[in-house]
Formats: structure tokens, sequence, C-alpha cells
């Protein structure tokens, strides 16, 4: 009888090392980035600096208006520019081939290459135009005359959903039901009313959240060329798997036509999940013209018209005893989607889940709602809906605290999840390290004597905690095939190994965990063992960067790779020496039988003795992992989400300026149970740019809007976000050893870090100042405003203080999907 | 649009070359010279991954014209290495694993050539202070400080 998966991958497992013989992944970490030497001198490749001979530019036109009819498009003056070559429309498009999510809800399928009728957003794409130069591509996009006919503007949420709202993509198909809806999702368990009605207190309150972008320092950008029928395409994508799906679908050509090049990513954060007009477009040109077309965005373009974090409005209502447990929640979250649905599809599903944890709560009603407006795009973003939904419901813990008179620890103490315990709506958490975190936080920042701060004295300490998933089981940008990860080691007999990765490295560093675990597999060193980085024709099928996924899900595809290459390999060599594969040690570039001197031959030996009994076949393994989970899961919402959850705490000490309304963050502690950390220095790293992410989040960054839809900082100068000069020291925690499931113990690190940041800071600017600030970003004008207002009328509540009526005066959701 | 001959010395070596009048230096560098590791970020001075070092001062390449290069010397990320070897600041950086996606280095490395050249023995805040306009969205930059730390003493030895 044919092996079983699960008896094969046991079999692969016996042959790993054992951790405790760690070289590379042990305590000393003594490894550098492979990428690292290339970064430092300036020969990494990135989009931009791919250059082919002859190669044309391209440049987008964009729509002034957030909301208009395109009447007609006239290219006749932007043809007289010199130089000149071509111009495409929407027309240039297979009618149909929407992008977006079609697999769950086909409505999501909203997005046209270019548009074709209608524009839904300021910087939306109606043409675009081929130069010899840029600047000629640039000049001729300009003189582009484009007739639109306006259409009413929604910018706020609560109006798109109204009943007589104009349907920016299609009406609500039940008259006087909610319009405007990309998605909702509800989520309920046990029962929550019977546990308000019975309850010693309950609690409701509102909170909003802004629209941040993830501004990577590289702007989106790709190349292309056209040759023997294939596209070739060197992109910024967080996937290139799923990019590669997305355009060849745009195109209308089958996915074996585009050959997708994933060079260095100079950041993504979620930015550069989705594909984009100018990738399409490039492809187009390159078809058309017979030259490599390029396209880069300026600065001004990604801000408008790529993507951004959902802002969220939330009303939350809560049930404890007096006691401090939590028995329900109620909860209720409007996620502004803008213009279109793309990685949004997910954003509902994570904020109902991130609400569940990583407070234990058995009985909830929950709902969130994505109305489209006019706004750019909301899309993933590092911390997807965690930041946000982390910072509502951490505020909210503290506000409850206070209430109930129980120190703000203690409260998440009380309620904190535990290793093994299976939320509500079928969240299966394993190993588990929250209470560490928080106490490692705790110690560290001396929460016990925060009362050296007193309220209102503008200094203060303040905490929270949080969860998230690693190892994400379902895409955000969904496609038909599986959400796994793959790769494919090969062992040489010239004493090296070639790790053919599909793992999408956009910075986080996950080429040099991959090179990491097949070296220390195998007992090579580092620069023996060869990363191809991915690239849809030379390494095997990755759902590619976010939700957590690549440590956990790569990381163990990789393992299991080269554990299924050492298996093959030892088996032949147990054989040899009759012994078993598991007794066979591979170390120091030597492959041996402990104790044995006899039995103890060279790598490349090894590798020779298989190949010659194998007829000059070489050692190769293949290894996949992927998150079993409910496909239907954005439909269903109940499930397990991810093959195991991250968890963490942080503490922040800040100081306010009361003149100025400034804040400072004079320290910053993170705890991370993020298992085995595979490098620390990597893991420190990650937390250090989610507390810049957080800090940012919290009180600097907002894209703000006139009321036409008009972004009005789409430049680093007037979107400001931290400096060196704004950071603090940070110090972090690991509170973890080792994740049952994880390639080699470990779990996700640097995503889940995100989410905790906001909250932190967020309580302690309420402590130092006695006020509760309700929304952010809490910048110094809006701090120094609250601050005075508090002086003259007491008042000591800020933010958010028209939700109360919106939330009350929502249109029902349609009989529609799940509820 | 009229083009200039210019003499300048590019990463020690004199060179003289024909450039459009409005080509900016970083586009220069990256078109004409296939100097790519200085990196376009946001094109408007803001962001400084284009940072190279006129006359051993750290400048933003976008925000200057190629002509304006005429008589004068240009660092850029790929002059660094002497002989093969890293310069200090290159080799902490890759050391303390102070850098993630690698975009931001360059500019950020040649920031702090310019910050040591200036001031060997940085305080950490003059060292914040020096990269102040590198922005970085990666680090929080912890780790980009304890390099520049870790080189600024590793060449005031080396000097000694």
């Amino acid at each position: 009888m044919a092996q079983t998966r699960k008896e094969y991958w046991s079999e692969v497992r016996s042959v790993y090392k054992d951790p405790k013989d760690y070289v590379l992944a042990g305590q000393g970490n003594a490894y550098v980035r492979i990428d690292a030497e290339a970064k430092v001198t300036g020969s990494a490749i990135y989009t931009d600096d791919v250059y082919l001979p002859d190669t044309w530019y391209c440049k987008l036109v964009h729509s002034p208006y957030a909301h208009a009819i395109i009447k007609s498009i006239d290219f006749t003056e932007a043809a007289k520019v010199p130089g000149v070559k071509g111009f495409l429309t929407g027309a240039d498009f297979p009618e149909g081939h929407n992008l977006g999510n079609p697999e769950a809800f086909k409505e999501l399928a909203d997005k046209e290459p270019l548009c074709r009728k209608k524009v839904r957003m300021i910087g939306d794409e109606v043409a675009a135009v081929c130069a010899t130069t840029e600047e000629a591509a640039t000049e001729a996009a300009l003189l582009v005359k484009v007739e639109y006919e306006p259409l009413p503007v929604l910018l706020d949420p609560f109006e798109s959903m109204a009943v007589d709202a104009i349907p920016i993509h299609y009406p609500a198909d039940q008259p006087g039901t909610a319009n405007n809806l990309s998605i909702f999702t509800v989520m309920k368990a046990g029962d929550p009313d019977k546990c308000f009605a019975e309850a010693d207190y309950t609690d409701k309150s509102f909170y909003r959240t802004q629209e941040m972008a993830h501004a990577a320092i590289e702007p989106h950008g790709a190349i292309a060329k056209y040759e023997n029928g294939e596209y070739t395409i060197w992109t910024t994508t967080q996937g290139a798997y799923v990019s590669r799906y997305w355009i060849a679908w745009g195109l209308g050509v089958p996915e074996s036509q585009v050959h997708l090049i994933k060079p260095m990513v100079g950041g993504g954060f979620g930015g550069k999940l989705d594909v984009f007009a100018h990738e399409l477009c490039s492809c187009k040109f390159a078809e058309r013209l017979g030259h490599p077309v390029k396209c880069i965005l300026k600065r001004d373009e990604v801000f408008m018209c790529t993507r951004t974090r959902h802002p969220i409005s939330f009303q939350i209502e809560s049930a404890f005893t007096k006691e401090g447990k939590l028995l329900a929640k109620r909860c209720c979250h409007i996620l502004d989607g803008g213009a279109y649905g793309g990685s949004g599809i997910a954003a509902n599903t994570l904020s109902l889940i991130c609400a569940t944890f990583p407070y234990k709560v058995e009985n909830i009603d929950m709902v969130a709602r994505r109305p489209y407006t006019n706004h750019p795009a909301s899309g993933a973003m590092r911390g997807y809906s965690a930041c946000q939904v982390h910072f509502a419901h951490e505020i909210h813990m503290d506000e409850v605290a206070n209430h109930l008179g129980i120190d703000p620890v203690e409260l998440r103490h009380m309620n904190e999840i535990t290793p093994y315990y299976t939320g509500p709506t079928g969240l299966e958490f394993t190993s588990c390290r929250f209470k560490e975190c928080m106490d490692a936080c705790a110690d560290a920042i001396g929460w016990k004597d925060r009362w050296r701060y007193p309220k209102g004295s503008g200094e203060a300490i303040g905490f929270s905690g949080s969860g998230f998933m690693s190892g994400t089981g379902f895409p955000v940008l969904v496609t038909p095939h599986y959400c796994s990860a793959t790769t494919i080691v090969r062992l040489n007999r010239e004493g090296y190994a070639v790790v053919f990765t599909g793992a999408n490295d956009i910075g986080q560093g996950c080429d040099t965990v991959m090179t990491m675990i097949v070296a220390e597999e195998l007992g090579l060193d580092m620069n023996e063992v060869k990363c191809v980085q991915s690239d849809t024709t030379t390494t095997p099928w990755d759902a590619g960067s976010f939700g957590s996924r690549v440590t956990f899900l790569g990381g163990n595809a990789c393992h299991h790779a080269v554990g299924d290459a050492k298996l093959k390999l030892l088996k032949h060599w147990a054989e040899e020496w009759g012994c078993k594969p598991q007794d066979i040690k591979m170390a120091d570039h030597r492959v041996f039988l402990p104790g044995n001197p006899d039995k103890n031959i060279s790598f490349n030996e090894a590798c020779y003795g298989y190949e010659e009994k194998n007829f000059g076949r070489c050692v190769a393994g293949v290894g996949a992992y992927n998150h079993e989970g409910d496909k239907d899961i954005y439909v269903k919402n109940v499930g397990n989400y991810a093959t195991a959850y991250s968890f963490s705490a942080s503490a922040a000490k800040v100081t306010v300026d009361k003149e100025t309304g400034a804040v400072t963050l004079d320290d910053f502690v993170f705890g991370h149970d993020c298992g085995r950390p595979l490098n620390i220095r990597a893991v420190e790293g990650q937390i250090e740019g989610s507390v810049l992410l957080g800090l940012g989040f919290t009180c600097f960054e907002e894209c703000l809007y006139d009321k036409n839809g008009r972004h009005l900082n789409p430049s680093f100068r007037d979107y400001r976000f931290p400096t060196a000069l704004d950071m603090p020291n940070i110090r972090t925690k690991i509170c973890s050893d080792y994740d049952e499931e994880g390639p080699m113990g470990a779990k996700e690190a640097g995503e889940g870090s995100t989410a905790p940041v906001g909250s932190a800071i967020g309580n302690a600017i309420n402590y130092a100042t006695g006020l509760v600030i309700r929304e952010l970003p809490i910048t110094p004008e809006k701090l120094w405003r609250a601050m005075r207002e508090h002086e003259r009328t007491g008042k000591t509540e800020f933010g958010a203080e028209d939700l109360p009526e919106k939330f009350a005066k929502m249109p029902p959701l349609p009989k529609r999907y799940n509820v | 649009m009229a083009k200039h001959v210019i003499k300048f010395k590019l990463n020690g070596i004199d060179r003289e070359e024909y450039v459009q009048d409005n080509l900016t230096m970083v586009d220069f560098l990256r078109k004409q010279m296939q100097l790519t590791g200085t990196k376009r970020g946001c094109e408007e001075g803001e962001c400084g991954a284009c940072t190279i070092l006129l006359d051993g001062r750290a400048i933003t390449s976008c925000t200057m014209l190629a002509v304006e290069a005429d008589g004068h010397e240009i660092v850029t990320i790929e002059g660094l290495k002497k002989d093969g070897v890293l310069h200090p600041i290159q080799k902490e950086f890759v050391d303390k694993w102070a850098l993630q996606c690698g975009f931001c280095t360059p500019g950020m490395i040649m920031s702090a050539v310019s910050l040591l050249h200036e001031n060997p023995h940085p305080t950490e805040q003059e060292i914040r202070d020096g990269i102040a306009g590198n922005l970085c969205r990666c680090t929080g930059y912890v780790k980009i400080v304890e390099a520049i730390d870790a080189a600024a003493k590793i060449m005031a030895k080396e000097v000694e």
C-alpha cells in the first residue's frame, strides 16, 4: 500500500537534526543576511535597476475626479510629442477580465486594468502612454484629453451605505438595505444577549482609526518584454505567482505565457500584493511595440493610486463580571474599503477574528461591513486589521479596567488565552506564551511602580497585548491555486546545495532564513547553499508574502524539501553502512555514523555515491506545506484560520509636552512569543520596524483628503512618518522557545508585532494627559486642542464623537450570504 | 534644451561627460553611468535614498543637476569599497543586520560616511541627527544607529 502523507513526513522528520545540535539556528546565530553585501555596495538589483537595451517608458493617465463617467478620450495633442509611440485604453484589455476576488464573491472582481466607462477614485487609471523616454511619456500623459461627467462623491463610509446613496459599483439588490457594501461579515457564538442581561458591568464605546499608507521607500514599478509569445515581467511584488495569475488574466493569456521575476523588493508591508495597471500596461505595450517597456510610479502616484490601510470605525460593547471576567463582546466594525476590493477581501474577517483574541471570550455577536467609497482602495497592510482592532479593543480594555478598579495588566491576565485553547469560532491555539510576554513587559517597564507618574502628570506608562495568525492558510488575493508554499532543494556533488524557493523576499530576509534551514540540515556553510529567488519559471509555487505565512509555511516547505533530499541520501548510505538513516549525521561538510571513523565521508563523496548508484540522478528533495482549512472561510467565518498563533505584549513610556501636545516615546518594551527565533537579530529587526510603524500609526500618519476626494498629502514631506529622531531605543524580550508545528520551532515574528504598539502608546498618552482619546492619529494639534478644551470645560473624552449617531442610523444589512 | 560637457571626478576616476542641462544627478548616475546603487525614492529631496557625496558632503542627488558636478568630486555607494574591501560602515551594516529591504541603505550609508567625516566621535543623538534626512520604513533605525556607532569606533581606532 502506498505510503500516506503523514507517514512520509514523519519519516522525513526522523532525519531532521536534533535542535540541541543546531549551529546556525542555535544561540549563536553567527550568520549574516545573504543579500547584505549586495545591499550595502549598491549592487543589489531592484525593479528600477533592470535596464534592458532599447527600453521605452510607460506613463499612466489618472482621473482627476473621484467619481465620474468617462465621456471621451482624445490622444491628438499627446501624439504630437516627439518620441511618443503608443497609447492604451480599457478597450485594449479583454472585457470582463477584471482584477479582484471573484472566487468568494463574484462582485469583488471589480477593477478594470484601465477604466472603461467610469472612474471611482482620484488617480484611477484611464489610459497609458508609451514613449522612447520617461520625459516624453510624462509630457504626453499630461496632454491626453479625457472628458468626464462628474458624479456625487462619497467619502464617508456611513454616507456611502445610505439607502439613497449613488452606487459606486452596483446598486443594493434589496431596497431599504445598506448600499455600496463590497462585503460584510457576521460572526456569532454562544449567547451574548443573555450575558449582557446578566453581567455586573457592561460598556459601550466608539473608536476610529485613520487611513495610513504603506510608504515603502521603493516605489511600485515594472519592466516587461515580449519574446516568443511570452511576456517576461520584473515587478515590485509580494507574491510572484499570484501577480502572475492576475497579470495573465488581465491580459487574457494563459499563465504559461507570463514569466514573472521578482527582483529585490524595497519593502512591501502589504502594499505590493495587488496587481496594478502599470504592470499590465507595461506588458501590453511590450507586446504591441516590440520593445521592453518600463513604468516606475512617482511618489505621488504611489500614495494616490496603490493601496492604503483600512480606516475603521468601531462600536464596541463588552460585558464583564465585577471581578473582571470578560463574558461577552458585541461589536460592529465599519471598514472604509475605498474604491475597490482586491486584497481588501480579508479585512472584514480578520477584523473580527482579531477581536476574539488574545482574550478568551465565548459569547460574541460581531459584524463587519466594508462599504465602497471614493477613497483610494484599501488593502492589506502589515498587521492586517489587527493594528486597528487592537488599538480600539485595547484602549477599551484599559477603560473597562479603570471603571472596574482593576489593574489593567491584571484584567488582561484574568482573561488571557492559554495554550491549546479553542476559540468560539474555531480558532485552534497551540503554543502560547502570552502570559510570559505580558510579565516580561510589565517587569521591564516597571509597571508595578507606574504610580510614580500620577495621572495627568504629562508622563505615563501604557500597556497592551495582542495575538496574530502565524502561517495564514488563506489568500488575501484569491487565485484558483492552493495557498501553499513549495520548495525544491538539490544537492550537488561539487559540495553545495541549491534551494529553489517560491517564498517572496521583500526585505524581511526570508531568502536568508531558507538558506539557513538548508545549510543547518545538511551541515554546510551558508555560502555553500545557493538560493534561487522567487521566479515563476525556475522556482516552485508559493502564494506570496502576506499573512505572516512566509517563515511558517515557506520555512516548513523548505524544511520538508531539505528533509526529503536528506532522507534519500541517508537511506542510500544506511543501506551501504548497514544502519538506520536516523543514525547518520550531517555536520561540517561530513556525512558520518558517529563512533565509526571508517563510516565518515565528505558531503561531496556522499552525493557522488548516491548518484553512482542511481544512474547519475542527483539528490533532490521537494517540500510543500499548507494549512488545511476550509477554503470558504471568508463566506462562513468559522474554522481555524492558521496553523499557529503568535502573541505579544507592549509597554510604552511617553512624555506629553502639555504646552505643545507633542508626544515623545521615551522607552518601549516588546515581549514576543514567536516560537524559536531562527535569527535573533532578524526578529529584533522586525520588532523594531513594527514599533516604527506603530508609532507612526498612533501619532504621525494620516492620508488627508479634501471634499472632492483629492489626496492632500501625497509626499514624504506632508505624509510624515518617524525619522531616526523620533524613535526610541527598543527592548525586545523573546518569551518563547519552541512551537511543535513551526519550522525548527519558529512562529511568525514580523506582522503581529505591529498590533499592540499603537494601543500601548495610546494608553500611555491617556494616562499622561488624564484624558481618553479614542481616535487616531493623536497628533500634537489634536492633543493640544483636547487639553485646552479639558481646561476650559472639564471634558475628558475625545474622538469618534460623531459615531454613536452614525451607527444608530445605519441602514440594515441585506439578507444575503450568511446572515 | 542644451547639452554641456562636464569634467568631474566620479568614485576616484576623472571623467568627462556630455550631459543634458535638465538632467538630475540621480538620473545621470543611474541612466548614463549605469550606477544604479543610488536609488530614486521620492525625487523631491525628502527620503534620502539618493544621497551621494559632493566634495565629501552628503547631498540628495535628485535635487541636484548633473551639470552642477562640473569641477567637483562625486562619490556614490559604488565608490566606497576600497581594493575589494568593504568600508567599515558597510561592514558594520552587514554584521549588525542594519538593513532589511535595503532600498534606503545606500543613501543611509552615504549620510553616515559624511557624518563620520565631519564628526568622527558622534554621540547617539548626533548619529540620529546625521541620518534624520534618510527615511527607513523597515528597521526602526535601531540597528542602523548601532552599526554607525560601531563603525565610528573602528574607524577611530584605525586613525590611531
